[in-house]
């Protein structure tokens, strides 16, 4: 068993992988809660947009230039399509609303194949300036990629729990997610607020893209499959409803994913951690408690 | 809507969203493994986008024997199996072979008879690929395999080929590639492309090894080289797997630098893709400098990987090459390649790089074993000639090369070193030049027990 000081830098590398996770759980859980759709898309539309980052900094574009292409990118993208099938998948069970955008993660995972292909040897990645900057704590060195990373997490969780407890546009989420039909009636320009949910969603993904693309990989496999099932299985613990719950499920998730890796018997079943934890989760944590929590959110 | 439409409702969808995992878990590790394979297989060949710096005096006309005249006569029958699927693509290596054998075709051919190429590809389906040797044989009726690389295709068609007879000329990836009487490869693959790297970085003091490479079938049987080497020197040495695609490489860079320490170094076994994720984690973790070396087997010959690390890694990353670098190289043979690229390489996507040079290197082999077949081009005459192959200059291997009658194949056990320098893998200052691979590697003293030790030739 490796020594504590042993396990430290893992605990950065996890927490950094963990706020990206929850950036995009909570991503899921926004979308679902406005449209009672759970977007399996995420990941794909992530990667898509980081990749077209890449090409853009590859012809001698500033990389600032491919970062907010890439959030926009996927900002639209996800927009166009709530907006496209949104209506038309409204009345369907959420079965059926999942898998169509499973539908779309395959097709943009196919089109990156085919747009940028693996073959050559030659593998893009994408670097952020803050890479080879950071401090040390200790032996531990940490970037302010890293940092940022997490930052990233606490701010887009924090902030979203403000914004749907203090905006007008936040509480109509609220509303809808409660009781879609009565909203309605209410008055609530419902297309308008999932058209909002849905473009929150998509920035979110260019955002998750763009920085796992830098600290985990600028791989499609890894972008549309690998990393969204961390996020969605935070955002499984938090029953699809509590942002905070979603939160610390990512950066459990994150942590524990990471801090495996240096017991050899064990590590190359790390992966199953998501899914192990999911598990122990939903059969153990109440779910009248993550509704409550959820409920004190707003 | 009521409360309990209102639970079904999410429990609908918590049901949705747990399945969900399910799917992508399921989609993820198919790709996985597709990547894995991918991954571990590719290990021994990844391409090398070097640019030959050679002037260009020699032409295309100088592959066959009566330059500038077409083959008419009878056809020979030559087929070849690539790999070729999503994350895995090896087809540049026939795609070569082939544009060899159209500049042969264009200057006289194998003694006036053109040579028909029947390149195929295929997806790691074993029973593909099983239905194209059987396809190639007794329907395109080839004489030879020539220009084969592929993951599985040796293990699948070892007894095949032994029993109609045909002896296969490959890029070798596969264990059975190496270790059967009717392969050969022009390559040395993962296990010996590592045994180098782990050599060379002993030769220059490391004091233990972190060996990593890809969690994929066959990990056991590469990792055995490295440590035999190592134990037989005396260093320790600590074996890693990684499960690919690698989502968290900064925990892994970080594992395998503590696991080597400061006097020891990192030998990585993977395809550029992962191994660019290690060693940028490495490097963005500052991590470069906490271990005395880092060494890669040849899929990390590439200058794309080179340019992408930046100076920091110049004589800190060393690379074992299995076939001779182009970079700047003005010799015979590399312009002879450059020639043929140029002009009859239109489909070998990527370009200049070690499966074009593997490629290339079958397509002399082969040209070389034909031209000296007497009488009617069978399968027994062509595979005798192959097998007569000795000591063979190609210009692009450290040894001449020697097929042979042997019960498995090693003809290219003495392989370059090279180094990150400014963007272009060059050959080490230090150790670099060609350097056999050591007997202590049991499978390599295997085969010198049964074909000896082939001498260095000039390139």
């Amino acid at each position: 068993m490796p020594s504590w000081a042993e396990f430290q830098p893992y605990i950065v590398t996890g927490l950094a992988l963990g706020g990206l996770y929850a950036l995009s759980g909570v991503g899921l859980v926004v979308l679902y809660r406005a449209t009672g759709v759970l977007n399996l898309a995420f990941g794909a539309v992530g990667a898509m947009g980081a990749f077209i980052a890449y090409s853009i900094i590859q012809a001698g574009g500033p990389g600032w230039v491919g970062w907010i292409t890439c959030i926009l990118f996927c900002g639209v993208v996800t927009l166009g399509y709530g907006m496209l099938f949104g209506p038309a998948l409204a009345g369907r069970g959420p079965l059926v609303q999942s898998i169509a955008t499973l539908g779309l993660a395959l097709v943009l995972f196919g089109a990156i194949d085919l747009a940028w292909p693996t073959s050559g040897g030659q593998s893009p990645s994408i670097s952020f300036p803050t890479d080879n900057g950071g401090f040390s704590i200790g032996q531990l060195q940490v970037s302010w990629t890293q940092v940022i990373a997490l930052g990233l997490g606490v701010v887009i969780t924090v902030g979203t729990g403000a914004f749907l407890r203090y905006s007008k546009l936040g509480t109509a989420m609220r509303a809808m997610a409660n009781d879609r039909e009565i909203t309605a009636t209410l008055g609530v320009p419902v297309r308008r607020v999932e058209a909002a949910a849905w473009l929150g969603c998509g920035l979110l993904s260019g955002i998750a893209g763009i920085m796992l693309a830098d600290l985990s990989a600028l791989d499609d496999t890894t972008l549309v499959f690998t990393v969204v099932i961390s996020s969605l299985a935070a955002a499984l613990i938090g029953r699809l409803r509590s942002i905070s719950v979603t939160f610390v499920a990512a950066l459990v998730i994150g942590l524990v994913h990471d801090l495996l890796t240096p017991i050899t018997q064990i590590s190359n079943y790390q992966d199953m951690t998501p899914f192990v934890l999911a598990t122990i989760a939903l059969l153990v944590m109440p779910r009248g408690q993550v509704m409550a929590r959820a409920r004190e959110e707003g | 809507m009521n409360r309990s439409v209102h639970w079904r409702t999410r429990t609908a969808a918590a049901a949705v969203a747990a399945l969900s995992l399910g799917v992508l878990a399921a989609c993820s590790s198919s790709s996985s493994s597709s990547a894995a394979g991918g991954t571990g297989s590719s290990a021994s060949s990844a391409p090398s986008s070097a640019s030959s710096g050679s002037a260009g005096t020699v032409s295309t006309s100088s592959c066959g024997s009566k330059p500038g005249v077409k083959a008419t006569g009878t056809p020979i029958n030559i087929g070849a199996i690539n790999t070729k699927q999503p994350g895995t693509d090896f087809s540049d290596i026939e795609n070569m072979t082939g544009a060899y054998f159209a500049c042969v075709n264009a200057n006289g051919g194998i003694n006036g008879h053109p040579i028909k190429f029947f390149p195929v590809t295929e997806q790691t389906n074993p029973s593909q690929i099983a239905s194209l040797a059987k396809q190639l044989v007794t329907s395109d009726h080839v004489v030879g395999m020539m220009g084969t690389s592929s993951i599985i295709e040796c293990s699948v068609n070892a007894a095949y080929w032994k029993s109609v007879g045909i002896y296969v000329l490959a890029a070798g990836i596969a264990p059975e590639c190496y270790s059967t009487p009717n392969t050969a490869s022009v390559n040395m693959g993962p296990r010996y492309s590592s045994d180098g790297a782990v050599q060379y970085v002993m030769a220059q003091g490391a004091n233990k090894i972190a060996f990593d490479q890809a969690n994929v079938p066959g990990t056991a049987y590469i990792a055995a080289g490295p440590n035999a080497l190592a134990k037989a020197k005396g260093v320790p040495i600590e074996d890693f797997t990684e499960n690919v695609p690698i989502t968290s490489a900064n925990a892994i860079a970080t594992k395998l630098v503590t696991a080597a320490g400061p006097g020891g170094a990192v030998v990585l076994n993977f395809t550029p893709p992962e191994a660019l994720l290690i060693l940028q984690a490495a490097q963005k973790l500052n991590l470069e400098d906490r271990v005395k070396y880092w060494a890669c087997s040849t899929p990390c010959n590439t200058d794309f990987l080179a340019t992408s690390l930046g100076p920091k890694w110049n004589n800190k990353l060393f690379v074992n090459s299995e076939l001779l670098p182009l970079d700047g190289n003005t010799s015979q043979t590399a312009q002879l390649f450059d020639a043929i690229l140029k002009q009859y390489g239109t489909n070998v996507s990527g370009g200049v790089g070690s499966f074009s040079e593997m490629g290339f290197t079958m397509g002399e082999i082969a040209t070389h074993a034909l031209e000296s077949v007497k009488g009617p081009y069978t399968i027994a005459s062509v595979s005798a000639a192959l097998k007569a192959v000795t000591n063979f200059n190609t210009g692009m291997l450290c040894q001449g090369f020697t097929y042979g009658n042997y019960p498995t194949h090693l003809p290219n056990n003495m392989d370059y070193t090279v180094t990150p320098n400014n963007g272009k893998m060059v050959i080490a200052p230090t150790g670099g030049g060609c350097t056999l691979i050591s007997a202590d590697d049991p499978q390599v003293a295997a085969y010198r027990a049964v074909a000896g030790t082939a001498p260095a030739v000039s390139s």
